[in-house]
């Protein structure tokens, strides 16, 4: 066999820690910050309360918690479905009792994917499952609210389309939650075989500290790890969870926007998630573009006035870019930015009022977005290995997670993403064009759909109905 | 414009053990390198460099240490690029090339009596249409070098024959010039961060034959 300079230089890189093993740092590299006191359990699985809020570039932006964790399921063929609903809610439930739902507690998220739905309750999905009615209307045949997910423009096709049962996520503060909360749903539950193990980290570096992003990638060497700003929420470096950007309060739930009808109510106080991994190449970002053009890729090609090193960006309803604008952007300069893309579809027309009398003005943020970055590659674990391409070696990404009212509502997201905006207007690039984002940077690896049903139906919907 | 080349496996030993060596290791070989820069212009590099001052009537700074397998020799097996523009300032580029392996590129820049960083045009195609911007050719300062009299600002995001590579700038005597080595496999950024303070430690000024 020949020895090349690459084979040589691995071996002597064999003693960087992999990726499964880069995690045991977590606990010594992380500190918790001071969070609000406990509050009420929401009807929502998806919301966490007390979350901490802080000023940034005079941003007020949410801190999230520290750790994640994703965990993807089947059921197994043969369950008892009544008996194995009572015993998930009853591991479920021990955990409410233990933990607050808040990032100093536990936040847990139970989701199902259209694979359970067919596999095991066929026909009470047919009935119950909510109808999307803005894509019923348009495409003139009745859509679910929960789709199968799709390969988008910008899209590998070897993106691999999962058909999980389910996935559970798991954020804290403190990782001694998030492997308790683990053990505690899947350690001796035979109705449940795991897929897959999915974990990561988002922010600490708002109190001036280098962030949790930059300390794990310099621990686990990977390329580029040093050009990560300091106190980057985010590999990328731009803050994600500006209050702003993020939907509020029960936005996202099915029934609020009245993008879907809830034909039975079964899932009122649920809402759709959908699930990614994407590798980010740090090397190519940071290289190849500067400060000046990551603002203009991230945010908008002609934003101004953004300070240098800035990581926070103001995004607030009156920065919101319309489908004229982004594609005036695009004649004029050959490029969208991500959010100004995304912001199309993603923000609210008009101002609307939720069942709940809480009032929505028009810029309103509806994605409620929960993504981490991470080292794995692509996940912490899996079962099947060979189709996931798994690698010990870490690799910068992000388990990209974001709950909307349905998954029709994350596909136009998506698509506006990759130019192809809610009014039709198709602004086309090339593969990999640096034009369009910061598609050219992100591979995505997997992706599935999920609706997340509210608190009461959390454990096996449907399976009391059967 | 790249020249392919194939490294015996001996050469790949020796780069191996220098990039094995890291930081840490880089700082204890540090005497030898400033050795050969007090030593001067290696003598069968020197001849080049003293013909390129002379074309552009500016010194020009001569690397006494470059990653294996460079040796700094103006037209000699790894230098692709020998280039002198009209405005006097010039390219000197090193290029080790292996196909599935990696690749190693170096280069040197000077723009003789001027200090302010160029501009670069950043050119976007999209769907057949061309789009052309002034940009500078060095941004994203992240930090400074000082060694030997030289104080180097370190430009991460560059353009041209410098893109997707580290680069440090510096001024002397009125003229701008650069030092920047591409980030790619099998290299890391912190390893170039690294060959590029050696590099920088070992240079030496050449001045042009009177």
């Amino acid at each position: 066999m020949r020895l090349t300079r690459r084979r040589l230089l691995a071996g002597a890189a064999a003693g960087a820690v992999g990726a499964g093993g880069i995690y045991e740092l977590v606990d010594r590299l992380a500190s918790s910050p001071k969070r609000p006191v406990v509050v009420r359990r929401p009807r929502e699985q998806h919301l966490l309360g007390g979350m901490e809020t802080i000023s940034d570039e005079g941003v007020e932006v949410l801190v999230p918690p520290l750790h994640h964790r994703v965990m993807t399921a089947r059921v197994r063929p043969g369950t008892d479905l009544r008996a194995a609903q009572a015993e998930l809610e009853r591991r479920l439930a021990a955990l409410d009792r233990r933990f607050d739902p808040t990032p100093a507690g536990l936040g847990v998220t139970v989701a199902w994917g259209l694979p359970y739905f067919r596999r095991h309750v066929p026909e009470l999905a047919r009935t119950h499952l909510p109808v999307d009615v803005r894509a019923t209307r348009e495409r003139n045949r009745p859509v679910s609210a929960l789709l199968d997910a799709v390969r988008f423009p910008s899209d590998p096709k070897d993106t691999v389309l999962e058909d999980n049962d389910l996935a559970v996520l798991l954020r804290s503060d403190d990782p001694g939650h998030v492997d308790a909360g683990a053990k505690a749903i899947f350690d001796g539950f035979d109705a449940l075989e795991q897929t897959s193990t999915r974990r990561g980290f988002v922010g600490g570096g708002f109190s001036g500290r280098q962030s949790l992003p930059k300390q794990m990638a310099l621990a686990a060497g990977v390329a580029g790890a040093e050009l990560i700003p300091d106190t980057a929420q985010l590999f990328l470096g731009f803050t994600s969870t500006q209050r702003a950007a993020m939907g509020q309060g029960r936005i996202a739930n099915v029934e609020t926007l009245g993008y879907a009808r809830d034909p039975h109510g079964y899932f009122h106080g649920g809402t759709t998630m959908h699930l990614s991994h994407v590798r980010e190449d740090l090397e190519g970002w940071y290289l190849n573009f500067d400060f000046a053009q990551r603002v203009s890729t991230a945010f908008r090609p002609d934003l101004e006035g953004v300070r240098r090193d800035a990581q926070t960006v103001r995004q607030s309803p009156r920065d919101v870019s319309s489908e004229r604008q982004v594609e005036r952007g695009y004649h004029r300069f050959g490029a969208i930015g991500h959010s100004a893309a995304i912001q199309t579809s993603s923000r609210l027309r008009q101002r609307h009022v939720g069942p709940d009398g809480t009032v929505y003005e028009p810029g309103t943020a509806i994605p409620q977005r929960a993504d981490f970055n991470t080292l794995d590659n692509p996940f912490a674990w899996s079962s099947q290995p060979k189709r996931d391409g798994m690698s010990r070696s870490p690799a910068a990404g992000v388990h990209f997670l974001v709950f909307n009212p349905t998954s029709d509502d994350f596909h136009r997201n998506r698509l506006a993403m990759d130019g192809v905006l809610p009014d039709g207007t198709k602004l086309a690039f090339p593969p990999d064009s640096r034009g369009q984002g910061f598609n050219s940077v992100l591979k995505t690896t997997h992706r599935q759909n999920f609706v997340v049903p509210p608190r009461a139906h959390r454990s096996f919907p449907l399976a009391e109905l059967a | 414009m790249r020249k392919i080349g194939v490294v015996s496996l001996a050469v790949l030993a020796a780069a191996v053990a220098l990039v094995a060596s890291g930081c840490g290791a880089d700082r204890a070989v540090e005497p030898a390198a400033k050795a050969a820069a007090r030593a001067g212009c290696p003598a069968h590099a020197l001849a080049g460099w003293r013909r390129l001052a002379s074309r552009i009537h500016a010194p020009v700074y001569c690397p006494t240490w470059m990653p294996d397998p460079f040796d700094g020799v103006i037209g000699g097996q790894w230098n692709t690029i020998d280039s002198v523009s009209p405005d006097r300032s010039y390219l000197v580029g090193f290029i080790w090339l292996e196909a599935g392996s990696g690749e190693l590129h170096v280069n040197l820049r000077g723009y003789p009596g001027r200090t302010r960083v160029p501009s670069c045009v950043d050119v976007n195609t999209v769907n057949g249409v061309t789009r052309r911007s002034k940009i500078p050719c060095f941004s994203d300062p992240t930090g400074h070098r000082r060694v030997a009299g030289i104080d180097a600002t370190v430009y991460t995001a560059n353009q041209d024959a410098d893109r997707w590579h580290v680069l440090y700038a510096w001024r002397h005597d009125g003229s701008l010039y650069t030092l920047s080595q591409h980030v790619a496999v099998p290299l890391t950024y912190r390893k170039v961060v690294a060959d590029l303070d050696r590099m920088l430690r070992s240079l030496v000024l050449v001045r042009p034959s009177s």
